[in-house]
């Protein structure tokens, strides 16, 4: 993957930084963080050398950063209990053609969207003590993202949730799965910040917590797995937490992110 | 006129925090990485951390040494020392500032 990523860089800067940031990159694990920041670094290299970059603008570029996490995980976390409210209160008796069934539509694809940013912009530290559980919570929800879209995209074309879309499956479910792989995949992510301490970890497990009763109480309320009041209790409570967890894994990102005190004599810094 | 590290734009804060790590010595990317991610708590990128080095070098803040097993380190040049504590002076004066507002003393 090293080697893939140092091509993607103009020739002239291979040639003179290639061999050395190639060390770099072996050094430790690759996080999708680290391979989202070497994209936009691979971008602005080749702007740079356009002449539509640095040097004609003042230095502007592209860098990936807890900050973009951060306000993604908010935005995500907002537009989720939009998104999850909404969908509860409906009860899915919108057909999805509506006024409020198009801004329930749009609110969970802007939010898969904010999430998946979410999930590169805050993994920078976990992919260096758990690499495997970083990429999997980073996989089924990108995975989840195109299976869900394409639910979605089939619903609008064929203006009816109930189409047989792909084996066996309505547009809706398939639109469903995708969203449940994103929910699962915020869990994966939650037990990996947990682990690396790297955010607030209370936020962590409140995420956690969230994601995984989004499964049941949606079972609960709606197919009789558990007594309705303990599916709408489970259900009450992933409204609030999923999304309050994503904001306050946001948030922390955020405080992480501002002005710290930094010394300049002996190391660290 | 000399650069100024606010005309490294987005990369600025990056930049600064590179021209500290160096300032005791000169280091290699990862060292310079690890350095900076250790004392701030944030985490620096690879590419960005090659696009901060690419533009202080091309400015003359800084100049690559020879590689040593593959590795090349960095050291400041004396432009860029100047720079540096030209603005680590201007960042302490305005946090002197930002202290007597507030009624505190400056440490």
């Amino acid at each position: 993957m090293i080697g893939r990523l140092i091509r993607l860089y103009p020739a002239h800067w291979r040639a003179r930084y290639g061999d050395e940031f190639a060390v770099v990159l072996e050094e430790r694990p690759l996080g999708p963080f680290d391979v989202a920041d070497v994209l936009l670094g691979a971008l602005d290299a080749h702007l740079h050398l356009r002449g539509l970059g640095a040097a004609s603008q003042h230095g502007k570029g592209f860098a990936m950063s807890l900050r973009i996490g951060g306000y993604a995980a908010i935005a995500g976390g907002a537009l989720w209990f939009v998104a999850l409210a909404g969908n509860a209160i409906n009860d899915g008796a919108d057909s999805g053609s509506s006024v409020l069934g198009i801004t329930l539509v749009t609110a969970i694809v802007v939010a898969t969207a904010a999430t998946l940013v979410a999930l590169v912009g805050l993994s920078a530290f976990q992919s260096r003590r758990h690499p495997v559980l970083t990429w999997t919570a980073f996989a089924i929800p990108a995975i989840g993202a195109v299976v869900g879209l394409l639910g979605v995209v089939a619903m609008a074309v064929a203006g009816d949730t109930d189409t047989t879309f792909i084996g066996g499956l309505s547009a809706w479910a398939v639109s469903t799965i995708g969203v449940t792989a994103l929910i699962l995949g915020s869990a994966l992510f939650a037990v990996a910040t947990w682990l690396s301490g790297s955010l607030s970890r209370a936020a962590a497990a409140l995420l956690f917590v969230g994601a995984l009763l989004v499964v049941p109480a949606i079972g609960g309320v709606t197919g009789g797995l558990v007594p309705p009041v303990l599916g709408y209790l489970a259900l009450v409570t992933a409204i609030l937490a999923f999304p309050i967890g994503w904001i306050a894994l946001g948030v922390s990102a955020l405080r992480i992110d501002g002005p710290r005190p930094i010394t300049l004599e002996g190391a660290p810094l | 006129m000399e650069p100024r590290i606010p005309e490294l734009g987005r990369f600025a804060e990056p930049a600064l925090l590179i021209l500290v790590s160096l300032s005791d010595g000169p280091k290699h990317g990862y060292a310079i990485m690890a350095d900076v991610e250790a004392g701030t708590g944030r985490p620096l990128g690879p590419g960005t951390l090659y696009a901060a080095l690419a533009r202080l070098e091309e400015r003359g803040l800084i100049e690559a040494l020879a590689p040593v097993d593959r590795r090349r380190p960095y050291r400041l040049t004396a432009t860029g020392a100047t720079l540096l504590a030209e603005q680590l002076r201007e960042l302490s004066e305005f946090a002197d500032l930002g202290l007597r507002r507030l009624g505190r003393t400056p440490g």
